[in-house]
């Protein structure tokens, strides 16, 4: 053939070798998927058939019985002949070079965005994440490292300004809205899976501080629970976000299995004789409430009401963070007890003790797992799988006057509950709401505690509302790269030191899959080093390493719930 | 020996004017050019006398060109040392240089070539792209407004002539970033280019070390071996596609580092004050011939590799016959690593030190091994999750 001939003048040697294995250079090489794909038949078929190979596609599409036009066409020949030299020529000369840039695209999909590099974290593609505050400081980075790492990024802005989109990457999805405007926010927060709030107020006017300090964590806090409400209820509570019905008082009939009993702490031989007695009740009354009251006189004494939990099928209590009651009465406090143990065996069970105070009138009531307590201080804290029995307890200690009802003389060992339900609250491994809240370093004196007074409202309103949260408070900012010194995780407002803007967004973008970081508030700022001469102790903390987390160990032995 | 030849050469012949200089002269005329320190103060000056003419602008017009003022003279703004502009920033090296330093929270300008379609995953990354070529050196300056240091991880492409980026586009860089005082300069160079001055891109590379030494600026050039990479395309992707891969039979070692890695250490060079004015060779802890990279790709993957070896002698070969003619002169300069190859070198240096004075533990930096391994498991689970739903679509149609 007229191919053969002009490539003749090269070294047969590696000619006949390329042309063998080689049979299809450019189609392959083109293909974005190839690489992931399994093997295709038809190559292989273009393998074995030994003259066929230097045809391209034309000749594979048709059942090539004979030679059609296309296959003596001297100018497809040429172009053919051509892109088989330049593949065996590519490969000849890779050889001899001394960088070798892969020109494959295909690379990118494993190398660049997939599992190879060392910023992907699994499971961010399916993760929205609302950042509040896209163009501040610590926002502008925190969309960087986002978009890094692969997540899908909503950027809260107020107005669609040119010079603001261009600070943001390309394909961050730009919302329009303004956290003092709750009406904005229902499009910001749809389809937002966690939220990074590093927006803060540009003066320290107070209206300034309140609307967007405040009242800003406020309704995007609200417009997020309330989206996840949303999901929760079209799923008909089979969400993860839905909470668990564990027992609702609207008939006389679920009364049943609740048993009412008293006991007393300890033989009381002189009260006996005088005022003494207890005596309670769980019923369902003609206005349609389940009430349980009654009395207690006898000094050391309780009554308490209890139940065998029955969860639906599938379910238990370990994916639920805590108990939620909706209980109405006067005012007193009770005791929540949880027997955890083997169900098979109720002599091995532990008890657990949480208090729960009431008010006057209707309430609900959260009571975490995480505050009960063994009644026993040698037992292991409450695993609240093991959880098979419920008891409200009321007994007349530690009982203080409820509010509102001064002037009249309360009783406080008689005591009145309306219960309504009780639902076991959904938990969550991660957090939420990041919030960058601040810990009053270098903020002028006199503005201080204006300052301080919103960020604190702020930060309680988020604790309020029930989502998973994060509360990072930064000492004073310094635009400089992350990762250079040591940082120091604290409780308790201590902190001396200021800390680089890129290491508070690389906090908040580990915390969002950091389980340790949940429901927790801390300050950090960069390690005190004391200048030559003066230290007083030895350097204990070290550089953290970016390769490896930092944030778990660090965050693991602080405090819970605060 | 290369040096000694430079200096001869400088001292006896004036240089040429540089931008100028006919292609026909090739290698000994830019050799040339490394003069004394007074000639590249000439070149600097003639340079920025002749942008000024024509791109430019007075500093009293725009408040850009006031910034360049301000970063030359006392008063007015300091520019920020977070402001980085990353040179060649869609290679290999260049895109993990710009994402470790967005990580590390910098603010990155990428200067990118005009091209029909941009780099678009650097501005997905947040980075500012900002359009311009090193051979045109009137649009540099532009992009030089504001920024505090220069990462340079540009190489011409294989199929461009090796001069016109490595060679006269970084002299223009490097003379436009003396002119408007860029306080950090780096500079990727490759390993032992001093040592081999018949490699026209080692020997760019040497020179360009040299001319930046001694131009005054804050620099640090990094010198490295090979990118672990560029293995990746070369040998891992073909064993898995059952096509042929070819090697050489030389016995050179190559100590190949992960891309991630050399960005990481980078950044850690360059805030560091004690490494400023040094040159740093980073090597991988291991060196590796390319017969055992091939044995340990098919380890990994399972199946063997159909290998065509060619033996370094041919590639020499090639490259002689290439070098008569002018105009396979390009094609001779891309063959030219066989020198390297077939001088049977190891092309590392021991790392323990270098580990030191950057502060990093040697455990951290990947091995080949490692990262093969990763490579390999990563796509022969995605192979089998995708016959996994091959096999579910049959069922379902």
């Amino acid at each position: 053939m007229a191919l053969s001939s002009k490539i003749s003048a090269y070294p047969s040697k590696f000619l006949g070798q390329s042309l063998s294995f080689h049979p299809n250079p450019t189609t392959i090489r083109r293909s974005p998927t190839h690489l992931l794909l399994p093997p295709r038949c038809d190559k292989r078929e273009v393998d074995s058939t030994g003259d066929d190979n230097v045809e391209s596609e034309t000749a594979r599409s048709q059942p090539s019985v004979s030679l059609t036009l296309d296959d003596v066409n001297p100018v497809g020949l040429g172009r053919r002949s051509r892109q088989i030299f330049d593949e065996v020529w590519r490969k000849f000369s890779g050889l001899g070079q001394i960088s070798r840039t892969p020109t494959d695209e295909t690379l990118e999909t494993v190398l660049v965005r997939g599992p190879m590099c060392e910023f992907t974290i699994p499971g961010a593609q399916d993760t929205t994440i609302l950042v509040v505050g896209a163009t501040s400081r610590i926002g502008r980075i925190v969309v960087r490292k986002l978009m890094l790492r692969g997540y899908k990024v909503k950027a809260l802005v107020r107005k669609a300004d040119q010079e603001v989109i261009d600070l943001l990457p390309r394909s961050v999805s730009v919302v329009i809205g303004d956290v003092g405007e709750p009406s904005t926010l229902k499009a910001a927060v749809e389809g937002c899976n966690k939220i990074i709030y590093c927006a803060t107020a540009r003066s320290t006017i107070t209206a300034d501080l309140y609307r967007v300090d405040y009242q800003g964590v406020y309704n995007i806090t609200k417009a997020f629970q309330d989206y996840n409400n949303r999901l929760a209820q079209l799923r008909a509570g089979k969400s993860s976000k839905s909470k668990l019905l564990l027992a609702k008082f609207k008939s006389a009939e679920s009364l049943n299995g609740w048993k009412v009993c008293q006991g007393t702490y300890f033989q009381d031989v002189v009260g006996t004789k005088y005022d003494a007695g207890m005596d309670a009740k769980f019923e369902f009354t003609e206005t349609g409430n389940a009430v349980f009251s009654g009395y207690v006189f006898t000094r050391g004494g309780y009554v308490e009401l209890s139940k065998k939990i029955s969860l639906p099928l599938g379910c238990t209590l370990d994916r639920y963070d805590g108990l939620l009651l909706s209980v109405g009465g006067n005012g007193r406090s009770f005791v929540l007890i949880l027997e955890a143990g083997p169900s098979a065996d109720t002599s091995q069970s532990k008890l657990y003790f949480a208090r729960m105070s009431t008010k006057v009138g209707f309430c609900r009531v959260r009571v975490p797992f995480s505050s009960f307590r063994p009644v026993k201080p040698d037992d292991p804290p409450l695993d609240p799988f093991l959880v098979h029995t419920l008891t409200i307890r009321f007994e007349p200690r530690r009982q203080r006057p409820s509010e509102g009802t001064t002037g009249t003389t309360q009783d406080l060992r008689s005591f009145k509950l309306i219960m309504e339900y009780i639902k076991a609250l959904p938990t969550g491994q991660e957090t939420d709401f990041i919030l960058v809240s601040c810990t009053g370093l270098g903020i002028e004196q006199n503005r201080r505690d204006q300052v301080l007074k919103a960020k604190k409202a702020g930060e309680e309103s988020l604790r309020r509302s029930g989502l998973g949260y994060t509360i990072v408070r930064p000492g004073p900012l310094q635009e400089e790269p992350g990762g250079q010194r040591a940082l120091i995780f604290d409780q308790g407002n201590r902190i001396s030191q200021g800390i680089s803007c890129a290491d508070v967004a690389d906090i908040c973008v580990k915390a969002l899959h950091d389980s340790t970081a949940r429901n927790k508030s801390f300050d950090v700022c960069y390690e005190y080093i004391a200048e030559q001469g003066k230290e007083l102790y030895e350097l204990v903390a070290h550089l953290p390493d970016k390769a490896n987390n930092y944030l778990t160990p660090a965050l693991s032995v602080l405090e819970k719930n605060t | 020996m290369a040096l000694l030849r430079c200096t001869a050469a400088a001292a006896t012949t004036p240089p040429p004017q540089l931008a100028t200089s006919p292609r026909r002269l090739r290698s000994l005329s830019w050799r040339r050019t490394l003069a004394p320190l007074h000639d590249h103060l000439l070149l600097a000056s003639t340079l920025r006398h002749s942008s000024q003419g024509r791109h430019w602008l007075p500093p009293a017009v725009t408040c850009n060109a006031q910034t360049v003022v301000a970063t030359n003279m006392a008063p007015g703004t300091p520019v920020r040392p977070t402001n980085i502009l990353v040179v060649g920033a869609t290679g290999t090296l260049g895109r993990q240089v710009v994402r470790r330093a967005l990580d590390e929270g910098y603010d990155v300008r990428c200067l990118v070539r005009p091209r029909p379609a941009p780099a678009d995953f650097l501005r997905d990354w947040g980075a500012t792209v900002v359009n311009a070529d090193l051979s045109k050196p009137e649009t540099i300056p532009a992009t030089l407004v504001g920024i505090h240091t220069v990462i340079d991880c540009a190489t011409g492409r294989p199929e461009e002539p090796i001069r016109t980026v490595d060679w006269e586009g970084k002299v223009a860089l490097i003379q436009c970033a003396m002119a408007m005082g860029i306080q950090k300069y780096v500079f990727y160079s490759i390993h032992n280019c001093d040592k081999h001055p018949e490699v026209p891109l080692m020997e760019i590379k040497h020179c360009t070390e040299k001319f930046l030494q001694d131009s005054g600026l804050t620099y640090i050039i990094i010198r490295l071996c090979g990118f672990m990479q560029g293995l990746i395309g070369q040998y891992a992707v073909p064993i898995l596609e059952e096509k042929s891969v070819w090697g050489t039979d030389a016995p050179t070692r190559i100590a190949y580092m992960d891309t991630q890695d050399i960005a990481r250490l980078t950044f850690i060079a360059l805030r560091n004050e004690k490494i400023n004015k040094k040159l740093l060779t980073f090597a991988g802890p291991r060196a590796w011939t390319t017969q055992e990279v091939i044995t340990l790709c098919e380890r990994l993957a399972g199946q063997d590799a159909n290998v065509t070896t060619v033996p370094v002698s041919i590639l020499k070969f090639a490259r002689q016959l290439t070098r008569f003619f002018q105009w396979t002169n390009d094609v001779a300069d891309r063959l030219a690593f066989s020198e390297v190859l077939s001088s049977d070198t190891v092309f590392s240096v021991p790392t323990t030190e270098m580990y030191n004075l950057l502060g990093v533990d040697a455990k951290d930096i990947i091995t080949l091994e490692k990262y093969l391994q990763d490579y390999f498991t990563n796509i022969l689970k995605k192979l089998k999750d995708l016959k996994a739903q091959s096999k579910q679509t049959d069922i379902y149609f």
